[in-house]
């Protein structure tokens, strides 16, 4: 891979770095240069490494081989404690906060302040309230985090690494919970943080971010370095290139063709895949999570719902497939009243259902392949008669789904938990397509996923669109909506702000609705 | 003296003397849980207590060498029970299980090794009470609060303590981040390992004090099975009293109640028969238990391992 | 259907694989015993007498081999109790309570009827065991989906609740005032399991054991509703959004745990001791635990390990009647099997390597 050339305008180096996790590399032979007051993007896709490289740099994870040299002086660095004392911070993409403590304690976690047996929190009230000022990042103290939204908790993040003095400030794709214009906002404190002498390292996989933003760019792709270049120095076509490499056909892929090859939605007589009607629902704490909702899925239809999130997202999905009731308002599949039904039936229906948080919803680690690929489906035909599961069977259509879907594992019957992340994802996502034949209701579906097998699944929804399925796309990764979606509707607090169609997809716009401006379409 | 005032005084006398070993095995088991780590072995711990440091007592004939032995032995099996989940990472409950029936295993075992089998009860004498100068002359107050023998005081002290701890200091802040988000507690420089041993062996110690204190006080000896469930109890009463030192006190003060209740029904009201008393204060668990876990304000991260590089797997 | 499976299982029965997986088993038992023999030496005894005591005491007569059975049975479906509910991802320590609950059951049918025939008073009475233990894991069951108590909690204490029970009735109601322990009157011979053997008496508890157990694997591996608890516990989030009733699950495997330890109590009372002793659950309930930890839930194995442990147990009383070695001490051999079980898990993650590296 490309040789970099070291300047002495280098406050970071970190050369011929390798970190494997069990027998799959995350990284191989990756470097990375960072100059003094800069903003470096750091671009790849999914399991390029880019956060396992940082992770490195903070402390978080051991590598196996490798150096780190700061300022020119080699360094080793254990743990967080080491990386902070060292002023080196990190802005995770899930925020690590501790959501009943208020924004103070948050900040100051972890430090003993002057008197660690004491409460006083004067002195670093003081320190923390200038910090606020320079840069901009307006919070009140005393709140407690659970009660903010997305972008003030990272302004609370960033607050964090300030507050102990950080001179490298490591941003692990932070534009994913903010709004369009929360991320200006955010692009405008990291220039002042530039100019007040700091250098940033700016992990994403969205190129036109690290465009707009950044000063050098450097693109790692399998675990290594493939360039470093100046913004303005390289087509988008190059960045594009090395981050996907040589196999891939931009051309024809559908996240960097030209032009959509999508059919129009054609309104047939029938009622619609997916009518949401008025739907409240109150969780066990009594807050109102989604308001007079309604919405409406055609068939051959891919609406995508636009929002930060915490929004609703999650429920609004678990409610359309019946994981649980709504409080009230009802739901119908092509016409039909499915409200109250029982989950498995739905399933049964031809629905199907690629829920968020991939482990967590998903998939059962402790279980075999084989056993995941059937979960949901496994009390039906032909995997199961008179109440006894054909293990058979079952066997031979995971070997065939595995090998469909690209799925790298040694076979139906291996644990789980082996599987990598991405593999984890096309098993959920295996699963859920084949027994999809009226609605899908995907959410972030996409993410950890490498850029080759991203492309891959909206070349499948696509497909599924032409057979006249209904999409519902609940995503936080804009792009990807105005990308795939026919129509998209922003979720703000429970409550749909607009729709728009796709021919007056903007940006912003969207993202005024995703902060809760109501606007009539 | 007023005969009911009289009785009166001697109930609240004998709960304060009965919340001993539930307040300071539910503090020690809040203490863990805090950091995340949750301690199902405290009956076997108990026990364990109960036979070593009646043993050793018993042995060298100082009750305070007896009392230290307790508290490092629970102690030892808190460090064992840290060192397998923290570290190694196995299931705290499946630990906590093996611990629990390892306790009862081995403090049957102890007497007859140190012992054997002899036809008169070997016998260690009880605390003695002190009371306080000055305040135990105090009417009411002074004999139920301020006569105690020394486990009692011990007990109230670290309540306070540990409230001040957990809520009054930086440290303490730090420790509780531990239990409710140990990846923030990590990435924010906080060791989180050393936190969870050492929250959890000092709440060890405190479960070995709360065994030894029963052949300690109430017997003079040490029977098998003589926790009868009250590590069990601590726990839930770990849970009524919100994970808090000081509601954990009061909680304890009603639970001990109960059991004093149900020992006087039995000699007093001898025409129920005690069977029907003797489950008085599990009962009277369950329907605490009932009132309190739904809104138990628990440690987000209890009975979870906290694995640094398992990031990856996301 | 069922032909089609049994193929499958010889299917799967390949040497090398087999060998991989009792290999770490093997050595863990090797190494706990080493272990043992060192503190035995310690405390002065002859190790190789023990292990022989301990080890081959069952197979040298009929009758310790009988003993060893009937500890067999018990231990089983005390283990299955346990692990049924843990294949859910629950945690029934209650079997000790379900097995008096049970034994009470059969024994109130053994004397109520004790007149009526055979052929009506022995289901019965078996079949009221299994309720009443059913019945004693339903209740932490629902107070775990009403109001989310733990259920460690729960069937632990319903444990103590059963002494009293059980107290109270072979003290109180059914007391026989001949035995100097506290003991009811005998139950009616109809309600009394048949021998399966007569010299050394052996009853026909051990055949619905071996039964129940196979039963119990069939369910777990084979059936829907198996798949659905091992999903169930697996991942409850996931399985109840994929459309698993996660809390009928739950219930189902407590209370199976609990019928499972009835069952025990009720086989107890009618094929071996004849009537409800205080004490009957002895230590069944730490060595049910023992052995579905050491099987590490897994129902195939749970039989086989449950023999070993009776044969433990029984090596262990002649150790203490020929050796003076205090009976207690099978416990600490039990118990470093069970630490080197767990362990050999621990390096199969190769955690030894991480952790001494950090």
């Amino acid at each position: 891979m490309a040789e970099i050339v070291q300047t002495s305008a280098d406050v970071l180096q970190m050369q011929g770095v390798y970190k494997s996790f069990g027998a799959r590399y995350a990284l191989n032979n990756a470097s990375f240069n960072l100059e003094a007051r800069e903003i470096h993007g750091l671009l790849g896709g999914n399991g390029a490494g880019k956060t396992t490289l940082m992770n490195i740099l903070y402390g978080l994870y051991r590598e196996d081989k490798g150096t780190i040299k700061l300022h020119g002086k080699q360094v080793e660095i254990n743990s967080p404690k080491d990386a902070i004392a060292r002023g080196i911070g990190m802005v995770h993409q899930h925020f690590l906060q501790v959501e009943n403590y208020t924004v103070l304690e948050n900040i100051t976690l972890g430090l003993p302040g002057n008197n660690r047996f004491s409460a006083d929190y004067r002195d670093e009230t003081r320190v923390i309230s200038s910090l606020i000022e320079r840069f901009g990042l307006q919070v009140d103290l005393h709140a407690r985090i659970e009660d903010l939204p997305m972008g003030t908790r990272q302004k609370v993040e960033i607050l964090k690494a300030l507050y102990r003095g950080v001179g490298i400030l490591i941003l692990d794709e932070p534009s994913t919970n903010l709004t369009p214009q929360e991320v200006d906002g955010l692009f405008k404190s990291l220039r002042e943080m530039v100019n007040e002498g700091m250098s940033i390292v700016f992990i994403t996989h969205k190129l036109q971010e690290v465009l707009d933003v950044c000063d050098r760019i450097t693109v790692l792709r399998h675990g290594c370095h493939v360039l470093t270049l100046r913004r303005g120095e390289a087509t988008e076509e190059a960045f594009i290139r090395a981050m996907v490499g040589e196999e891939m056909k931009i051309q024809e892929s559908v996240l960097f063709a030209d032009h959509a090859r999508r059919s129009p939605v054609v309104a047939s007589g029938q009622p619609p895949r997916l009518y949401v009607d008025s739907v409240d629902y109150k969780d066990a704490h009594g807050v109102e999570v989604l308001r007079n909702l309604t919405l409406d899925v055609h068939a051959g239809e891919i609406l995508g719902i636009a929002g930060v999130a915490g929004n609703g997202q999650r429920e609004l999905a678990e409610i359309i497939m019946q994981v649980y009731p709504p409080s009230s308002g009802k739901i119908y599949l092509d016409g039909r009243d499915i409200t109250g039904m029982e989950a498995n039936r739905l399933l049964s229906l031809g629905v199907s259902y690629i829920p968020e948080d991939r482990l967590h919803d998903g998939f059962l680690p402790k279980a075999s392949v084989a056993h995941n690929l059937i979960l949901g489906w496994h009390h039906q035909e032909p995997y199961s008669k008179r109440g006894f599961i054909d293990w058979a069977k079952v066997s031979r259509e995971a070997v065939e789904l595995i090998d469909r879907y690209n799925i790298v594992t040694n076979g139906p019957s291996e644990v789980g938990a082996n599987l990598s992340g991405g593999n984890i994802q096309r098993v959920i996502i295996a699963r859920g397509m084949g027994h999809l034949s009226t609605l899908l209701v995907a959410h972030n579906p996409t993410r950890g996923l490498d850029i080759p097998s991203m492309d891959a699944f909206y070349s499948l929804l696509l497909a599924k669109k032409e057979v006249r399925v209904g999409i519902l796309l609940i995503s936080e990764n804009l792009d990807e909506l105005i990308l795939m979606c026919d129509r998209i509707a922003a979720l703000y607090r429970g409550e749909i702000m607009g729709v728009i169609e796709r021919s007056r997809f903007e940006k912003y716009e969207i993202g005024r609705m995703m902060s809760g401006v109501r606007t009539d379409t | 003296m007023d005969p009911f005032l009289g009785q009166v005084i001697s109930f609240a006398r004998l709960v304060m003397e009965s919340m001993v070993p539930f307040v300071l095995a539910a503090q020690g088991t809040m203490l863990a849980g805090r950091t995340g780590l949750f301690n199902v072995a405290q009956e076997g711990m108990m026990l364990v207590g109960a036979s070593l440091g009646f043993l050793v007592a018993y042995q060298t004939g100082s009750q305070l060498t007896g009392i230290l032995v307790a508290a490092g032995v629970g102690g030892g099996f808190a460090l064992l029970l840290a060192y397998l989940t923290t570290t190694l990472k196995m299931n705290q409950f499946v630990i906590g299980i093996a611990l629990f029936f390892s306790g009862v295993g081995i403090s049957t075992l102890l007497p007859k090794l140190a012992i054997g089998v002899t036809l008169m009860q070997p016998l260690i004498p009880t605390l003695v009470d002190i009371p306080l100068p000055l305040v135990s002359r105090i009417p009411v107050l002074g004999p139920v609060m301020f006569s105690q023998n020394a486990m009692v005081y011990f007990s109230i002290l670290i309540s306070i303590l540990l409230w001040w701890f957990l809520y009054k200091t930086k440290i303490g802040r730090d420790l509780r981040a531990v239990g409710e988000n140990p990846m923030a507690a990590d990435t924010m420089g906080i060791n989180v390992t050393l936190v969870r041993y050492a929250a959890t062996i000092a709440g060890g110690l405190l479960i070995g004090l709360a065994g030894v204190y029963l052949p300690l006080v109430y017997t003079g000896t040490f029977t098998e099975g003589m926790v009868r469930g009250r590590g069990f109890i601590a726990i839930a009463l770990t849970f009524f009293g919100g994970w808090s030192p000081i509601p954990i006190f009061y909680g304890s003060l009603f639970f001990a109640a109960v059991e004093v209740l149900a020992y006087r029904l039995q000699v007093g009201a001898s025409h129920i028969p005690y069977q029907f008393l003797q489950i008085l204060p599990y009962i009277a668990t369950i329907l605490v238990m009932m009132f309190s876990f739904y809104k138990s304000p628990v440690p987000r991260f209890l009975g979870e391992n906290y694995d640094r590089e398992k990031r990856s797997q996301t | 259907m069922l032909e089609q499976t049994h193929r499958q299982a010889r299917l799967r029965f390949n040497a090398p694989g087999v060998l991989r997986q009792t290999l770490p088993y093997a050595v863990a038992l090797g190494i706990a015993f080493a272990l043992a023999g060192i503190f035995i030496h310690l405390m002065g005894y002859d190790v190789l007498r023990a292990y022989q005591t301990i080890l081959f005491t069952s197979f040298r007569s009929a009758n310790s081999f009988v003993q060893t059975i009937l500890k067999f049975i018990p231990v089983t479906l005390l283990a299955l109790a346990f692990t049924v509910p843990f294949a859910a991802g629950k945690y029934n320590i209650g079997g000790e309570g379900q097995m008096i609950v049970g034994a009470t059951g059969a024994t109130v049918i053994g004397i109520l009827l004790r007149d009526e025939p055979a052929i009506l008073v022995l289901p019965l009475a078996l079949v009221t065991g299994v309720l009443f233990g059913a019945i004693w894991g339903l209740i932490p069951a629902w107070l775990l989906l009403k109001f989310r108590i733990h259920e460690i909690l729960t069937t632990t204490l319903f444990n103590f609740i059963s002494y009293s029970i059980i107290d109270y009735i072979a003290t109180e109601i059914w007391r026989d005032p001949v035995a100097g322990h506290p003991t009811t009157i005998p139950i009616g011979d109809s309600a009394w399991l048949p021998l399966v053997v007569r010299n050394p008496p052996l009853h026909s508890g051990i055949v619905l054991a071996l039964l129940i157990a196979a039963a119990v694997w069939v369910y777990m591996t084979r059936t829907t509703g198996g798949y659905e608890m091992v999903a169930t516990g697996a991942n409850p989030e996931a399985s109840k959004i994929f459309g698993i009733k996660t809390s009928r699950m739950f219930m189902l495997s407590l209370v199976i745990g609990g019928a499972l330890a009835g069952l025990a109590g009720a086989v107890e009372v009618e094929g071996y001791q004849h009537r409800l002793i205080v004490g009957l659950q002895s230590n069944f309930l730490q060595l049910g635990l023992i052995t579905g930890l050491i099987a590490k839930g897994n129902n195939f194995a749970v039989p086989f390990v449950a023999f070993f442990i009776a044969m433990l147990e029984v090596g262990a009383s002649a150790m203490q009647r020929t050796m003076q070695i205090p009976v207690e001490f099978v416990f600490i051999v039990e118990a470093l099997v069970l630490l080197c079980v767990l362990l050999s898990d621990v390096v199969r993650r190769r955690e030894w390597i991480r952790s001494s590296v950090r």
